[in-house]
């Protein structure tokens, strides 16, 4: 790995200071998808903290999301989770040194698995949205 | 004062590295947490559901460390955006402040809200 250039790892990661093609696209769902993720971690402590407060209130509360709408939002979830992770995946790959040239095939093939896990997500939850 | 020591592309060395090492243990633990919720769980999701779960230590110690890396994992990660925009200096170093703080309180408050299944 000593013969990879700068350059070629900082095209392959992340697509930083590297504006375009697929490693910017990579890179900035990657930011929205960890912001998006953040806020709803905060929203999840605290919806999960009512269970303080008794059970029935966090029961209460989890009835709003028992409705086609909500179980399609977490479902929008999970699948952020598996794009952040998978992409993660394949940035700590880049770290490592490991498939800097042939990034693009590494990044579908993480996509691949992503989407893989993310269908058996979806066959779990088809029954609550339809 | 202390000299800007940052690079790794300008969040610092330690930074870098532990954002690396949340990322691994977030995951393992939210992916184990996510199976066992909606694939093996109940739907709705109820109290009861969730203190069957949270009744195995194993479940337990996932969800704690699930707590704490992805705080820590989250956080970080919101620094290196906001850094990215340009903060730097005493400004970067009140954001870091401000962000242990938020970290360090909502872990704490985490904890005190999974308590109800471990005690």
């Amino acid at each position: 790995m000593s013969e990879v250039s700068a350059k070629e790892r900082e095209t392959a990661n992340v697509g930083a200071g590297l504006w375009k093609g697929l490693g910017m696209w990579a890179w900035l769902l990657f930011r929205i998808s960890g912001l998006v993720l953040v806020g709803y971690l905060f929203v999840h402590i605290g919806v999960i903290s009512l269970g303080r407060a008794g059970a029935d209130k966090l029961d209460q509360m989890l009835d709003l999301f028992h409705n086609p709408v909500m179980v399609f939002l977490e479902l929008m979830l999970v699948g952020a989770v598996l794009y952040h992770a998978l992409n993660g995946v394949r940035i700590v790959l880049m770290d490592l040194g490991i498939g800097i040239r042939a990034h693009k095939t590494v990044f579908w093939a993480c996509m691949a698995v992503a989407a893989a896990t993310l269908v058996v997500f979806v066959w779990r939850a088809w029954p609550s949205i339809f | 004062m202390k000299d800007e020591v940052l690079a790794r592309n300008e969040g610092g060395m330690w930074p870098w590295l532990t954002q690396r090492v949340t990322a691994v243990l977030v995951i393992v633990t939210i992916m184990i947490h996510l199976v066992l919720t909606h694939l093996f769980g109940s739907a709705p999701l109820t109290f009861a559901d969730i203190s069957d779960r949270l009744a195995s230590g194993a479940v337990l110690v996932n969800d704690v460390v699930l707590l704490l890396a992805v705080l820590y994992h989250g956080l970080n990660g919101l620094r290196m955006v906001v850094l990215d925009w340009g903060l730097s200096g005493a400004g970067r170093r009140v954001f870091d402040a401000v962000l242990w703080i938020v970290g360090i309180v909502a872990a704490t408050y985490g904890l005190w809200a999974l308590w109800v299944w471990a005690s």
